[in-house]
């Protein structure tokens, strides 16, 4: 049997372009996964995350970054995403063996692409494209939004004062990294 | 041409010179001139054609109000029609040309049209060229066609860029007068966050254009010190260049910043962005528009109206004629008087309609009071006025004001109606208000200067406190109330001539009268009729005049007779701003497949479906046409394995202890008793009972469960779920999430399908007939442990799977099942081959599904369950849909094998006329199968079910065919199912 | 528009997908003698008022939930906005 191994190939790897004095760049190796609080169970699942993570699941439209480095973004009632660094296909697996079916956890690593957009301009470039108030008394560090820019939907986090980081379908990474393009050269 | 017309003063650079041409002659002017002061200081008075009568204009005004003075800027691709030179700032190198003439601006040849005017009187387009009904393809479409309109399009793409933004603050203040400026600085003190916008290049609105004092200094150098001030402070943005053209719901505008049009070039920068405000509050102070006075021959070039001229001498240092003389029924005016005298300005006379003693001292002109101007004399360019008692005064300029206008169009677009008030003259806003809105100053009735400031700082403070901002100490500067009062008059009933009201439309006192004459009595149907206020300018200038002669016409007081409605945008929006990026290859998102790159590397052509890009199909070297590509991927893949990329299907992840009891509601067949490790092919109903969506879905564990649906519907589906679990069942424990994007999902169909996957799938998984069945799936690793999914699912008709990888693997697994497959001749095929062999083995897709079906006429109507609760089931019951003479899907081949079916053919029983009568269903789906040789179809026919053999007519009066085609069994591969089973 | 998000916050109506009038909630029962009738009005009958009305919401472009808004549709004024899951457990839903 011949030896077939497959590479991977993230579809924005590699990105890190500045423009306007505002850097882009796609985190490597970042992983997600999805959990969902199975209902009537929540307490315990939101106590296995505590135990596990070290901090409890935030409010929704929050993100808290655990001990390990890992970042809690609660996007409903009832789901969460956890987005950590992990190079390997098996994120899914790592967070399910951790909390130990306290949650329903889905891969959502190859779902989304991620782009870390950093600098002064950062905020003047989403404007064009972010219809969020990212004003730093609406949108504080750690506050997270799913939206829309540019017809793609959107998860927004605001990670430090001028870094924001974005993820959107991966299958459109390529119109959704142009639109963050676009828009940093509009300003420039 | 020299400046004539330049006299001293303005916020004009006169350090700095510009050049710019008009119809081809150069020109000059100042850094801080609009293209309009920079003609009047050049002398030129003519600038443009009427719309219908070609009658010479001049400029009108010096705001966005301007009816007259539209012009053709730039050249080449970035021609733009019908600009206003009044708010068109001047640069170096501007070329500007005026519009609506044949031949030269001078000797407009279809200037005519003014001597056939009793012809065109109002509405004459309701009444003529309607007979002889012949003539009107010929003759009067191509006449009308040709003469409509005013400037040219460079009909050549737009080589702009544009762009689109989300602005977001506690108070948005409309307008940077003085009553915005001192919202602006009231609200901003107190650390809102303010926008203050503006339609025009320089901030402070009226402060500009007139000599009046605040705060001890001069109302234009207060405005700087404000802006300053705000320009400071974080929580303020202040946006020049920057029209708020519309008030929308729940505190949201529409505004439009000119970036570069200032500009000789856009520097590859947008041109324009279109803003959407998202605000708390608002405050409107947006000013007045003054209003004119009509008489006999008030149209021509140098009769302006009071306040503009104002703006030229005080703002621009521009006189736009040496001889000017004021019309006037208001105080306001004789402030034109005074200023002009005060710059050197000859003011002959002030023609005051009112029989009233002086407002205040003008030397060297004369009060003629009690009277008005019935005439004027000067084709191109005003000569002389002709007033009520019969003497003519020479002058090259009349400045006219019939009062003020508070600018209340934002106070109306959520179905606001104006309030009249008589100790003004004029329409203000009314109580109901866009929510959140209030306004202040001249666009709220307060006319005068120190009226403005007060109340643009209490109705900010009012606004703020509100919010729970403690108002600021923003000190009210000192400034005088002016003298303004007003008495009602709106046109110069002695005057025989016609007297315009609508410049920019031609519509005449006259239109106004006739078409009351003659029933028109609502100011809507007035407004159709005759076209008033219906040109770009919207009738800024034209409206209430209009309506006051209808009222007068009707016996009713203004107010009874009311206004239009005031609608979106305040000024015109190019609908390349309202288009923003989404332009050609930006028009939309795409997405692509993960093994996108390979399939561009491997010869594929692309096809659009919805946001996707497929493989269409693969051509190789000598290939003369895409049937020769489809027809062999068709048969490699019969013949040994073929690979297609079927990512785009939707796939959503359902969990949950409740996720079989949930799955049993939504698909109309069972799947509560689905085992671990299998997969079931799943029909979604409407509630109506038509069908929906089919897929498989496959149940992993337990309470784990991966759906797919049809590449178009999978967000439709998805939503139905949320609203199933949330909606319909909200206590049942299911979650669901879209991993469409996630996976990498390959079909590997054909004879050697399993041969090749064993090649891949690491031997640890026993993919066996036996050990892994038709409709098994599990999870597996590939390529020495790369983790995915593998399902044995078929819609080719081939024993075949689905084999699916995280997506980051999907280029380089599709790379490697090529290798793997070298031995078998694998061949990639695109979406044309996957729907020739769907079609040959008679599985329905979205033409069968296309909403106008039943699972009774798919032959489905068994998997139906009556004996559960789920989506659909109960209506899909009704009599009508379970008619035993339905349509039943079946398939279609033409008797005579060489031609081809068309779909889209309706069937026809043999002997029957082809009528709709007699329609006996359709034909859904065709193709050429190349495994059969010969054309096959998929269609819907009365009874199909029962009929097989039957030789019955297609017919399309579309493509003007007929043929005679056979029912036969859909499945017209392996119709015993063996294959895939194997 | 915007559309306060109970848990959100307000909201861009760029963001939501509307369906309509909130009764379709309250699906009947598959069971019920006149389950045929009551499905037929469930699908096809609508209220269409002039003035308040309560409708269905679907944040599609956040955090997926269906809410329940009730909009004046003269004035689009809005006067509520809850989860459609709690409407759905106030109307009894829960079984």
């Amino acid at each position: 049997m011949p030896d077939y191994s497959l590479t991977p190939a993230a579809p924005l790897a590699g990105t890190d372009i500045t423009i306007a004095d505002t850097r882009l760049v796609a985190p490597a190796d970042l992983a997600v996964v999805s959990v969902a609080l199975p209902l009537g169970a929540e307490n315990a699942a939101e106590a296995a995350i505590k135990a596990v993570y070290g901090v409890a699941l935030p409010e929704v439209g929050k993100s808290r970054l655990a001990k390990d480095g890992a970042r809690l973004v609660r996007l409903g009632s009832d789901f969460a995403f956890v987005i950590f660094t992990h190079p390997t296909p098996d994120a899914e697996r790592v967070v399910a063996g951790r909390l130990k079916g306290a949650v329903y956890t889905t891969d959502q690593t190859d779902v989304w692409v991620a782009l870390d957009l950093s600098g002064a301009n950062a905020r003047r470039a989403l404007e064009r494209i972010c219809p969020i108030d990212l004003h730093p008394d609406a949108f504080g560090i750690g506050d997270s939004a799913r939206t829309v820019m540019e017809h793609l939907g959107t998860l927004i986090i605001r990670t430090g004062d001028n870094t924001y980081r974005l993820m959107s379908g991966s299958s459109s990474a390529g119109s959704f990294r142009h639109a963050i393009e676009t828009s940093l050269s509009n300003i420039a | 041409m020299s400046q004539i017309n330049r006299i001293s003063g303005g916020q004009i650079d006169r350090a700095q010179e510009v050049k710019f041409t008009f119809n081809g002659k150069w020109m000059r002017g100042h850094p801080g001139d609009t293209l309009a002061s920079a003609l009047l200081a050049n002398g030129q008075r003519l600038v443009g054609r009427s719309f219908k009568y070609h009658r010479p204009r001049g400029i009108f005004t010096a705001g966005s109000e301007e009816p007259n003075a539209l012009v053709e800027l730039r050249k080449g691709a970035h021609q733009e029609p019908n600009t206003r030179a009044t708010v068109t700032e001047l640069f170096d190198g501007l070329h500007a040309n005026s519009q609506n003439h044949r031949g030269s601006l001078e000797h407009d040849l279809m200037a005519v049209t003014d001597f056939l005017s009793p012809f065109l009187s109002a509405g004459f387009y309701y009444k003529t060229f309607m007979w002889p009904r012949a003539f009107w393809e010929k003759l009067y479409e191509p006449i009308i066609r040709k003469s409509a309109g005013l400037g040219r399009l460079s009909m050549q793409e737009d080589p702009d860029i544009y762009d689109k933004g989300y602005l977001h603050c506690d108070l948005l203040v409309i307008g940077a007068g003085p009553a915005g400026l001192m919202a602006a600085l009231a609200a901003g003190r107190s650390g809102a966050r303010v926008i203050l916008a503006d339609e025009d290049f320089t901030l402070g609105g009226r402060l500009n254009s007139e000599t009046l004092e605040v705060g001890g200094m001069p109302g234009a150098r207060w405005a700087k010190e404000a802006l300053v001030e705000l320009a400071a402070m974080g929580n303020v943005r202040l946006m020049a260049r920057t029209t708020v053209y519309g008030a929308y719901d729940h505190g949201v505008y529409g505004a439009l910043e000119r970036c570069t049009d200032h500009l000789a070039t856009s520097g590859g920068k947008p041109r324009q962005i279109l803003w959407r405000v998202t605000s708390k509050r608002a405050v409107l102070a947006a000013g007045a528009t003054e209003r004119p006075i009509a008489f006999g021959n008030n149209d021509r070039p140098g009769v302006m109206l009071a306040g503009s001229v104002r703006s030229y001498a005080n703002r621009y240092g521009v006189t736009p004629g040496q001889q000017v003389a004021v019309f006037t029924n208001n105080d306001d005016g004789w402030r034109t008087a005074a200023d002009l005298v005060a710059k050197g300005v000859h003011v002959p006379a002030i023609i005051d309609v009112r029989d009233a003693p002086a407002v205040c001292d003008v030397p060297g002109a004369r009060h003629i009071r009690n009277a008005g101007v019935v005439d004027t004399v000067g084709r191109k360019g005003l000569k002389s006025v002709t007033l009520t008692d019969g003497q003519m005064i020479p002058v090259d300029c009349l400045a006219v004001s019939g009062g003020w206008n508070p600018n209340v169009h934002l106070t109306c677009h959520q179905r606001g109606r104006p309030t009249w008030r008589d100790d003004i003259s004029a329409f203000v806003p009314g109580r109901d208000l866009p929510p959140g809105m209030a306004v202040a100053g001249a666009a709220n009735g307060a006319m005068t200067l120190a009226a403005a400031l007060a109340e643009g700082r209490a109705v900010a403070n009012a606004q703020i406190e509100a919010l729970g901002f403690k108002p600021g100490k923003a000190d009210l500067p000192r400034a005088e109330d002016e003298p303004r009062d007003c008495v009602p008059y709106w046109h110069v009933r002695e005057s025989t001539k016609r007297g315009w009201l609508d410049l920019q439309n031609d519509v005449t006192v006259k239109d106004v009268k006739q078409s009351h004459r003659e029933g028109f009595r609502s100011v809507e149907h007035l407004k159709r009729y005759t076209t008033l206020g219906m040109a770009t300018d919207q009738g800024k200038t034209a409206n209430i005049p209009a309506l006051a002669i209808m009222a007068e016409c009707t016996g009713k007081t203004i107010p009874e007779t009311g206004t239009t409605i005031f609608r979106p945008p305040y000024t015109p929006v190019p609908i390349g701003a309202l288009g923003g990026r989404s332009r050609g290859r930006d028009f939309r998102p795409y997405r692509l497949t993960p093994s996108h790159v390979w399939a561009k590397n491997n010869g594929a052509t692309f096809v659009e479906v919805g946001n996707w890009l497929r493989a269409q199909w693969f051509a190789r070297p000598g290939e003369k046409g895409w049937r020769d590509s489809v027809d062999r991927e068709v048969l490699a893949t019969r013949k040994s394995v073929g690979i297609c990329d079927v990512t785009t299907l939707g796939k959503i992840d359902v969990q949950g202890r409740d996720a079989a009891a949930f799955l049993n509601k939504v698909y109309a067949n069972g799947f509560a008793k689905l085992a671990v490790g299998r997969v079931r092919y799943g029909l979604m109903l409407r509630e109506d009972g038509i069908a929906y969506d089919d897929g498989t879905t496959a149940r992993m564990s337990e309470n784990h469960f991966v759906m797919t649906t049809t590449t178009a519907n999978a967000v439709l589906v998805f939503r139905r779920l949320e609203f199933a679990r949330q909606c319909l069942w909200p206590d049942m424990d299911v979650h669901l999430i879209s991993t469409t994007d996630g996976w990498a999902q390959f079909a590997v169909a054909g004879p050697n399908a399993r041969n090749l996957l064993r090649k891949v799938v690491d031997a640890a998984h026993d993919i066996s007939n036996e050990a892994f069945p038709f409709m098994a799936c599990g999870e597996v690793t590939v390529c020495n442990g790369t983790p995915a999914r593998l399902f044995r699912i078929s819609f080719s008709g081939e024993l075949a799977y689905e084999v699916a990888v995280p997506a980051r693997y999907g280029n380089a697994m599709m790379d490697v099942l090529m290798q793997a497959g070298q031995e078998f001749d694998a061949t990639p095929y695109g979406t044309e081959a996957l729907g020739v062999m769907r079609i040959e083995k008679g599985h329905a897709a979205g033409n069968e599904l296309n909403g106008q079906t039943t699972a009774h006429n798919l032959g489905m109507g068994r998997m139906v369950s009556q004996t559960k609760e789920c989506i659909g089931n109960v209506l899909s019951q009704r009599p009508e849909m379970l008619r035993e003479d339905a349509v039943k899907l079946v398939g279609f081949r033409p008797v005579d094998r060489d031609r081809g079916l068309i779909a889209g053919s309706h069937f026809i029983t043999k002997g029957d006329a082809a009528s709709m009568d007699n329609d006996q269903g359709w034909m859904s789906s065709v193709a050429y199968s190349p495994s059969l040789g010969h054309s096959v179809g998929l269609g819907f026919i009365k009874n199909g079910d029962t009929r097989m053999g039957e030789i019955v007519r297609a017919v399309s009066p579309v493509h003007g065919t007929e043929m005679e085609v056979e029912i036969v069994s859909a499945h017209f591969i392996d119709p015993a199912g063996e294959r895939p089973r194997a | 528009m915007i559309i306060n998000h109970p848990l959100l916050g307000p909201r861009d109506a760029a963001e939501f997908v509307y369906l309509g009038d909130a009764a379709l909630i309250e699906r009947p029962d598959w069971q019920a003698r006149d389950a045929a009738e009551a499905f037929y009005e469930y699908g096809y009958l609508r209220d269409n008022p002039a003035g308040k009305h309560a409708e269905l919401w679907y944040h599609e472009q956040g955090d997926r939930s269906w809410l329940v808004v009730t909009r004046d549709t003269t004035t689009h004024e809005i006067t509520s906005v809850e989860m459609a899951r709690d409407v759905a457990r106030a109307k009894g839903r829960s079984k």
